[in-house]
């Protein structure tokens, strides 16, 4: 690891010139021939699974811990630096590794002037006010692609996520007229529901299938709510997703409000892997085909 | 011993006002908060489900009709769970209060609850298989650390209610300091621990009820078999004795058995804040005065009080509301009960706390002084040049100094300036009110400052530093201004100031852990900034902090005469003919200022105030100049040491300072509180 980083160190070295390209960058206007950053540092999960489709690596990203945990895929290249938490990535460590570019969401606005005093900041908000995660994913996606020069890397990403939603939407056509609820358990009682302006709804509307949760969501498009919250759509199927809190699988089965769900009653229940819920295009299209897979397994089943 | 006596009267001068025959006021708290308990009950039941079908679903609920099953095993479960917790935690508090012969004895002030909930906590997250033994036996563990660690601290003052609250506050924060830690480093994927930590009444069957009926009932009864000999235990020690009393044994039972309570309603539901320390005191001063009345009207009063809570919860946020947690509400409804209680409250009368007399007295302040500035010197050298990178430790030299030095001399400058400002704020409230435990935080007065903070933030859209220094400061001078004015009648009587500033700081957790629980996204920056993380300090910041400091030290000489005639006593004051008004006043705005000025760097959870006026006095710093000019430099050293470890010892991540410098700083508080 301190080898990586010191070769990572001397290549940073000589891409000064690069970094100050591209802080001229929008001072040169029309400059077409403006280098590409070589040292991305990228603090948002969902943008960097993005990147590592694109082909390119980051030099480093925030809480890479969590990756493993919650993103699971696009496994994370182990050279990847880690520069600590999301809300406070360590600044002298960032400086030390000498990025041509900090690619930031808007909730990290607070620390952007402290950010920029390492390296120029390029925000990508994919998770705003204005909802529709899914064509803001789209935009980011185009944006970074331009970013590393991977214009038709980026088209293709879009293309084979837009192609896999319909070959889904075809698969589960015949199992699309139930409504679903995509929920994280918080604990054994208390769950995460996802809605309006989350990724997953986004998602449901273009594989055609209908999210039983109608009510409100935060701007992260969930709604936190008691297990009975979910009691209201009679018919509606539940899938949830891993990962689980210490315990609530054993104590699950035994509880009588939950054995008295509809969807509990009905085995209309369906457990998924971890999909990262504020992701971008890849988490996207990793939820259609984890769904797809578990209806489909569930529909073979019973 | 001073503090001795201090307890002695504290426990043996009860309200005489009401008839000391029958608690009627007690009584009929009960029978009011009854008939509102009720009223919302049923409200939130026909809600649910219509009335006709209430006894189906009492008896046997229809398994197909799904608000009945809720109803059956949510609503019902809940609603027992609500009495039984306040009943255990009313007994609890009476129960301590009799042990420890302390009427501020409480299972929040004697830091069970927060033991009790820290070891859930790392269990949960470390061990997660220590709690396949079973969740009691894991909060029996904390509990029971807690009160030992609690017990061996105020010993050497033969458990005196100050020592032991202190003892308990400490031991809390300190417990508290930690599971902010663990939230703060693992944060998002720990919601849930943010739902139950604040006391979510919530249930889906009746386990955790029958789980938690013949846990609490064989403590009940234990402690209804030691009715005798607890009454006992509330007079003399030498009365008691030559009754033939085993003490010792009979203490240690009670305590035990109250600390089990504790432990199990910790297990169950999380911490449920001031419902034992409300009930204790709400059945004591409604007229029950001897033992045996006491330990039946406090669990009623406790559980009454949980139920009509929780209720109104469920009111406010629909049916099973579960996310406003009942617990962080009770404390959110307790402190405020509690302030309008206080001038209420016979507690003791005033008396000079100040154990200083018995510490050494250096007869070289000078030297003690210099050693103290040269080792802060250091320090700042250390922490502005040493520090790990991504090739591991190094000292910052040549082209290295420049960029790592402008990252970090800001962050060194706003430590160094807040903990100096902590320090004196601490020492000039500890020499108004002549009270060892007074500091901004104990008092509720960081707390706050830190309420403007948040206040500011949430309704104003785009708060700049200078909106938010007025706003923390407009907050510290209000809650000082509560505070004080609930210790005035006492003239600032160590208990009342206390009582009033535990309940403040409860307000203030309170409504903190509500705004985490609902997941608000803003929380989590909130949470960062209340732990005292200097990570968003830039120049500007750091160098009007530095100013702030610079301005108020100017002013400090001032003060100095004051501060060295304060400690005498009102009469002695007076009789020198200064203003006793005016020079109080002049001195609470000046820490309200100070306060302001540090919560806003390094949070409202630091120990400094606390502590550096105790260091220095620890150090033989005797008189006021000298004492406060040793707690200024103690309190830098500490601060900057604080944001130096934040900082390395877990690169890249970072722990805020604030919190470092309570869990370094816990511990040397212990140390100087053990030693003699």
């Amino acid at each position: 690891m301190p080898e990586n980083d010191r070769r990572a160190a001397r290549r940073g070295g000589m891409t000064r010139r690069g970094a100050l390209g591209l802080f001229l960058l929008p001072f040169a206007g029309s400059l077409s021939a403006a280098p590409r950053p070589r040292r991305i540092v990228c603090l948002d999960a969902g943008l960097t699974e993005t990147l590592l489709m694109l082909g390119v690596r980051p030099v480093a990203i925030a809480d890479r811990e969590v990756w493993e945990k919650w993103v699971v895929e696009p496994p994370l290249p182990p050279e990847i630096a880690d520069v600590g938490t999301l809300l406070e990535p360590n600044l002298e460590f960032l400086q030390q590794l000498r990025p041509d570019i900090i690619l930031a969401i808007p909730y990290l606005d607070g620390i952007k002037p402290l950010l920029e005093r390492v390296a120029p900041v390029t925000t990508i908000g994919i998770y705003t006010q204005e909802g529709r995660p899914y064509q803001l994913a789209v935009e980011a996606t185009r944006q970074l692609a331009r970013l590393v020069g991977k214009e038709e890397e980026g088209e293709a990403l879009i293309a084979a996520t837009e192609a896999g939603f319909s070959e889904i939407r075809q698969q589960l056509a015949p199992l699309s007229a139930r409504p679903l609820y995509i929920v994280n358990f918080m604990d054994p009682r208390n769950v995460r529901v996802y809605g309006r302006q989350s990724l997953f709804q986004d998602v449901f509307d273009r594989i055609g299938i209908r999210n039983a949760w109608t009510g409100d969501t935060n701007y992260w498009g969930f709604a936190t709510l008691g297990l009975d919250g979910l009691a209201t759509a009679s018919d509606a199927r539940l899938a949830y997703m891993e990962p689980l809190p210490e315990g609530a699988g054993g104590t699950l089965t035994e509880s009588p409000v939950w054995n008295a769900m509809p969807f509990v009653r009905n085995r209309s229940i369906m457990r998924l892997p971890a999909v990262l819920m504020f992701g971008a295009l890849p988490s996207a299209a990793r939820f259609a085909h984890e769904l797809a897979k578990a209806m489909t397994g569930d529909a073979a089943h019973g | 011993m001073a503090d001795d006596t201090v307890g002695r009267r504290a426990s043996g001068t009860w309200p005489r006002r009401l008839s000391a025959g029958q608690p009627l006021g007690a009584i009929l708290l009960c029978l009011m908060l009854s008939a509102a308990a009720t009223t919302a009950t049923l409200s939130n039941l026909a809600v649910q489900l219509p009335a006709a079908l209430w006894l189906d679903a009492l008896g046997t609920p229809d398994v197909a009709d799904m608000p009945q099953v809720l109803v059956h095993y949510a609503f019902l479960p809940r609603l027992a769970i609500s009495l039984l917790c306040g009943a255990a935690l009313g007994l609890a508090g009476t129960v301590l209060q009799q042990v420890l012969r302390n009427p501020l004895a409480s299972p929040e002030t004697v830091g069970v609850s927060a033991g009790a909930h820290l070891a859930l906590a790392l269990a949960t997250l470390v061990a997660p298989s220590l709690l396949a033994f079973g969740r009691e036996w894991v909060a029996l563990a904390g509990a029971f650390v807690a009160i030992a660690a609690v017990i061996a601290l105020s010993w050497h003052k033969r458990l005196s209610p100050l020592s032991v609250v202190l003892a308990g506050l400490v031991v809390s924060l300190y417990a508290g300091a930690i599971g902010a830690a663990l939230i703060v480093l693992r944060h998002e994927w720990l919601a849930s621990l943010f739902i139950w930590g604040a006391g979510s009444l919530g249930q889906q069957d009746w386990t955790t009820t029958l789980w938690l009926l013949p846990r609490l009932a064989a403590a009940a009864v234990a402690i209804g078999l030691m009715v005798r000999p607890l009454t006992l235990l509330g007079l003399e020690d030498e009365g008691a004795r030559s009754l033939g009393l085993p003490l010792g044994v009979y203490r240690a039972a009670g305590l035990g058995a109250a600390v089990a309570l504790i432990a199990f309603v910790v297990a169950a539901v999380g911490v449920i804040g001031f419902v034992g320390l409300a009930a204790a005191t709400l059945a004591r001063i409604g007229g029950a005065r001897r033992l045996g009345q006491r330990l039946l009207m406090a669990p009623l009063v406790g559980g009454v009080l949980l139920w009509a809570a929780d209720q109104a919860v469920q009111l406010a946020t629909g049916p099973q509301g579960d996310l406003l947690p009942t617990g962080a509400i009770t404390a959110l409804l307790g402190a405020p009960l509690l302030l309008w209680l206080l001038p209420r409250l016979a507690l003791a009368s005033e008396a000079p706390a100040l154990t200083a007399e018995h510490l050494p007295r250096s007869r070289r302040p000078g030297l003690v002084l210099a050693a103290l500035g040269v080792s802060l010197v250091v320090l700042v050298g250390l922490a502005l040049l040493l520090g790990p990178g991504p090739h591991g430790w190094s000292f910052a030299v040549a082209d290295q100094l420049q960029p790592l030095l402008s990252w970090r001399w800001p962050r060194v400058t706003a430590a160094l300036s807040a903990g100096a400002m902590l320090a004196l704020a601490g020492l000039m409230m500890q020499r108004l009110t002549g009270n060892p435990m007074a500091s901004p935080e104990v008092l509720g007065i960081s707390a706050g400052a830190a309420l403007g903070m948040v206040l500011a933030l949430f309704l104003v859209s785009d708060p700049g530093r200078p909106v938010q220094t007025a706003a923390a400061t407009a907050g510290a001078f209000a809650a000082l201004l509560v505070t004080l004015t609930l210790g005035r009648r006492a003239a600032y009587a160590p208990e009342r100031l206390l009582l009033a500033g535990v309940a403040l700081t409860a307000l203030f957790d309170a409504l903190i852990l509500v705004l985490t629980a609902t997941g608000d996204p803003r929380a989590m920056l909130l949470l960062n900034w209340l732990t005292g993380s200097t990570y968003g300090v830039d120049a500007g910041s750091a160098l009007l902090t530095s100013a702030i400091a610079l301005c108020l030290f100017l002013l400090a000489p001032a003060f100095i005469r004051w501060l060295d005639m304060l400690p005498l006593g009102a009469p002695a004051v007076q009789s020198l003919g200064i203003d006793l008004r005016k020079t109080r006043l002049a001195v609470l705005l000046m820490v309200a200022a100070l306060t302001a000025a540090s919560t806003l760097i390094v949070g409202p959870l630091t120990f400094i105030g606390l502590m550096a006026p105790h260091l220095a006095r620890r150090l033989g710093l005797a008189r006021a100049l000298p004492q406060a000019l040793g707690a200024v430099l103690a309190g830098a050293l500490i601060m900057v040491a604080a944001d130096w470890i934040g900082r390395t010892a877990i690169f890249p991540r970072q722990i805020p300072a604030g919190l470092v410098a309570t869990l370094i700083g816990g511990p040397v508080l212990m140390w100087l509180l053990r030693r003699r």
